[in-house]
């Protein structure tokens, strides 16, 4: 069987790596001592795995891990115990147990929701109604060490509409950004967008982001939650 | 005063979860009487590697009251952005100020980390000289390996611990918690007046150094009638009987020792020439086979990693090794923990012991050889020869191993051209092993040479260090004679080697070159990117001292030296003797396995050597 869990990264622990938050988990079921399954060969690794990848910095609700068991365990029982051996930062919200069969959390992910915060003043309803509006936009995305050349993404189809409201000198944005088998894009990239073509200056470092919510996509369209029987612990 | 790290400030520096704290098991206690900061003057990642700390943290956070709480070196990149925002150093528990501190530690692991001490003082709010500081700052402690030449450190420390701290930290911070309850009688000086009384503490205001005319040090002597003439280290009698954290922080990040370190004993009687740790440590104590055991269990349980490292100085020396390792393999197989040794020497490996740690991993072995020459080896007291090495990289390549790394010094005393070339020699004959053994080539014979840097108490603390000119020659020498296929040549920045002399042995005069250096903006030394050599030259002038003094010279047999009122137990002559010795290459055996070579620990400290032969 296979564990599957909804656990957050919290605030405290946001700017941990995707290594380091994998990492960490691991330690956990180890600690946790769960039956968990090993792959073969002469470096055995842990048969566990993230739904979708976040970047540093960026706080989330919505993290999915599963857990290959080499033997069935009881699916309250494993997170309880999970749960003692996590660290602060790190809550188990969600619970559910699947046949070996079904398809691994990594590929079902279709999308993700993000809330973002940031310091801004001046007022930029006309630029969020012209993204809205617009059909097609390429943000041409540095590549991390040269600076020569780019990656360019399609920004539009990954995230056809944002949400915006302004109060108190903060700018409040609101989006869903889809999630494919070739990969998806950062929320970060969307500010990132927005201030190449609309010239907004929004100070993308001060950005406080948030993944709320990560689902399934059905062929139609229609959103589904990740775990089929969800467990909350109040 | 400002103490937040912004989100902005931490998405823009390498690694930001090294400033974030909250990893499991850290200990955080909002309510204490007490707070001292284990400060360590190096990243994080370094710093949460260092054994010494791990256990301090958690015998510290045990007493009632009491906290003590982590805080590494920021890295450039954060510290440019905390300057300019004004950001003051916290500790990661409680995010107090350095400054909001009772007492902050700072441990001496290696001299091109001072700077660093300076440069979190500040960044921390706190004075960096110590007799510029206010009634109500912390005060600064250093201990540490290095402890013992902690002169040129004497400007900004309120006081010292010499040797081992499981005993005597507590009570320092016991008698510190008496003397702030008790209003803080006597202010500042008050406190160190009592903790001069504990053995082992040393506090240098109490004493003042006076020079010859030719510049050498006439004495160190106390001005203060409560400061003992010499203060000698502490020691742990018996290591089953202090305590060993068995659920020891385990870091998000990646750090440079990411597994479970199990101390199997202190010490190491083996008397290589050059080794610091080899005398600063002595006497051997090795713990039980049974309390190992029983550690172990309950860190893996805690932690949560997959490997246990058994460290010490020399691990293959342990007693019960191979019973040892037996019992933990077979009891963590199902787990898939696995076992590992830091290094193995050359006289004592076997294969069948590597092939356990290794377990079915063919990575490469290391090798620490030191020296080419079997007569540099025994100017050394190194105590292995060529056939040793040839045994142990044969037993590997039979094994299926084909990566070797060895391990060398130049410059050291009495060196020979030949000595140095002798090294490419061994590297090439290892190379030409494997195809005698396997039939093939293809074998990998890593060569990383480091610059022999005298220490003080050893036998070549009266040695001089290498020139520049010297150790570039060399290491040209040796890279000319290296261009084989198969064979890769690593060397140190030699420069770097150079300052290291210089503080190893200096005194409280490179206070002002080390200030200066600092003010100028030195930090971080150890790290290539950073060393400055100019402006290290610029500040020795500016201090008005000659690096070359304290590091190239030869010094004579009755010249007092800088740290002789600190000791570690071993006796002047012992070493003298040792000196001499070397110079004709005469081999000293080690005391755990033959008679006691009179180095004066045992005696003069009232301890012995502990094994558990008998209990395997």
């Amino acid at each position: 069987m296979k564990l599957r869990l909804q656990i957050t990264k919290d605030r405290e622990i946001r700017f941990i790596s995707h290594l380091e938050y994998l990492r960490t988990i691991e330690r956990a079921i180890r600690r946790a001592k769960l039956p968990v399954a090993y792959s073969e060969g002469f470096n055995p690794h842990m048969k566990f795995s993230l739904a979708s990848a976040l970047g540093v910095g960026v706080v989330s609700y919505a993290e999915f891990v599963e857990i290959v068991m080499a033997e069935p365990v009881d699916p309250m029982e494993a997170a309880s115990r999970l749960i003692k051996a996590l660290p602060r930062g790190i809550r188990v919200v969600g619970v559910d147990a699947v046949d070996n069969s079904a398809p691994a959390l990594m590929s079902v992910a279709g999308g993700a929701e993000y809330w973002v915060t940031i310091p801004y003043q001046a007022d930029c309803q006309a630029a969020i109604k012209a993204f809205n509006e617009t059909e097609k936009l390429t943000y041409a995305k540095p590549a991390p060490k040269s600076a020569a050349k780019v990656k360019e993404i399609n920004v539009k189809f990954y995230i056809p509409h944002v949400d915006a409201v302004q109060t108190g000198g903060f700018l409040k944005l609101r989006f869903h950004c889809r999630i494919t088998a070739q990969g998806s894009m950062k929320a970060v990239d969307l500010l990132n967008t927005l201030n190449q073509y609309y010239h907004l200056g929004l100070p993308v470092e001060l950005a406080d982001i948030e993944r709320r919510d990560l689902y399934r996509v059905d062929d139609m369209g229609n959103m589904w939650p990740m775990l089929d029987s969800i467990y909350t612990k109040e | 005063m400002n103490k937040e790290l912004t989100l902005d400030m931490l998405a823009g520096v390498e690694k930001p979860a090294r400033y974030t704290g909250g990893e499991f098991g850290s200990i955080v206690k909002e309510e204490a009487d007490v707070r001292i900061a284990l400060a360590f003057p190096d990243v994080y990642e370094v710093g949460m590697s260092y054994l010494g700390y791990k256990i301090l943290y958690h015998l510290v956070n045990k007493m009632e009251g009491i906290a003590a709480e982590r805080v590494y070196a920021p890295w450039i990149d954060l510290e440019q952005k905390m300057r300019s925002r004004q950001v003051v150093l916290t500790t990661l528990e409680t995010k107090r100020a350095l400054s909001e501190m009772d007492l902050v530690g700072f441990t001496l692991q290696y001299e091109l980390s001072y700077t660093n001490i300076l440069n979190m003082l500040d960044l921390g709010g706190v004075t960096v000289k110590s007799a510029q500081r206010r009634e109500e700052e912390p005060f600064v402690i250093l201990g540490g390996p290095c402890i013992y030449n902690m002169e040129p450190l004497a400007d900004f420390c309120d006081l010292a611990l010499i040797g081992e701290g499981e005993e005597a930290l507590p009570e320092i911070l016991t008698c510190y918690r008496q003397w702030k309850e008790a209003g803080r009688l006597g202010g500042r000086r008050g406190f160190l007046e009592q903790a001069v009384k504990i053995k082992g503490v040393y506090v240098p205001s109490f004493y003042e150094a006076g020079y010859n005319p030719d510049g050498t040090l006439q004495e160190t002597k106390p001005v203060y009638a409560g400061a003992p003439v010499l203060v000698e280290k502490r020691v742990v009698q018996d290591m089953d009987t202090v305590d060993f954290p068995t659920a020891p922080i385990v870091p998000f990040e990646e750090i440079i020792h990411d597994r479970i370190m199990l101390e199997v004993f202190r010490g190491c009687t083996r008397g290589c020439r050059f080794c610091n740790a080899g005398m600063i440590y002595r006497p051997v104590r090795e713990r039980k086979p049974a309390v190992l055991e029983k550690l172990a269990r309950q860190l893996v349980d805690n932690t949560g990693y997959n490997e246990i490292s058994l460290v010490s100085l020399s691990t293959a020396d342990y007693c019960c090794l191979n019973s040892l390792l037996d019992n933990m393999i077979l009891q963590f197989k199902d787990e898939r923990v696995s076992v590992s040794l830091p290094s193995l020497r050359i006289d004592s490996f076997s294969v069948d012991v590597a092939k356990k740690v290794q377990a079915v991993r063919k990575s490469g072995l290391t090798f620490a050889p030191e020296a080419g020459s079997q007569r540099m080896r025994d100017v050394i007291n190194k105590g292995v020869n060529e056939e040793n090495l040839m045994e142990a990289v044969s037993g590997a390549f039979a094994n299926g191993w084909r990566k070797v790394k060895l391990y060398f010094m130049i410059g050291l005393p009495g060196e020979t051209d030949e000595d140095v070339v002798a090294i490419a020699s061994l590297a090439r004959k290892v190379l030409a092993q494997y195809k005698k053994i396997t039939g093939k080539g293809g074998a990998e014979v890593t060569v990383s040479v480091s610059s022999f840097v005298p220490k003080p108490y050893t036998a070549f603390q009266w040695v001089p260090q290498n020139s520049l000119e010297e150790l570039h020659k060399k290491q040209m020498l040796l890279k000319d004679n290296l261009k084989v296929k198969g064979i890769k040549y690593q060397y140190h920045e030699d420069h770097v080697s150079i300052i290291e002399g210089v503080f190893a042995r200096g005194d409280r005069r490179l206070g002002a070159a080390l200030y200066y250096a600092w003010q100028h903006g030195e930090r971080f030394d150890g790290w290539q990117d950073c060393f400055n050599f100019d402006l290290w030259q610029e500040a020795f002038k500016a201090a008005g001292v000659q690096p070359e003094f304290f590091a190239a010279r030869e010094r004579g047999e009755e010249e007092r030296f800088p740290w002789e009122h600190l000791s570690c137990g071993v006796n002047r002559a012992f070493l003298w003797r040792e000196y001499q010795r070397s110079k004709v290459g005469q081999l000293t055996p080690d005391c755990r396995f033959n008679a006691c070579t009179g180095c004066g620990v045992c005696q003069n400290l009232d301890v012995k050597i502990i094994e558990w032969e008998d209990e395997a």
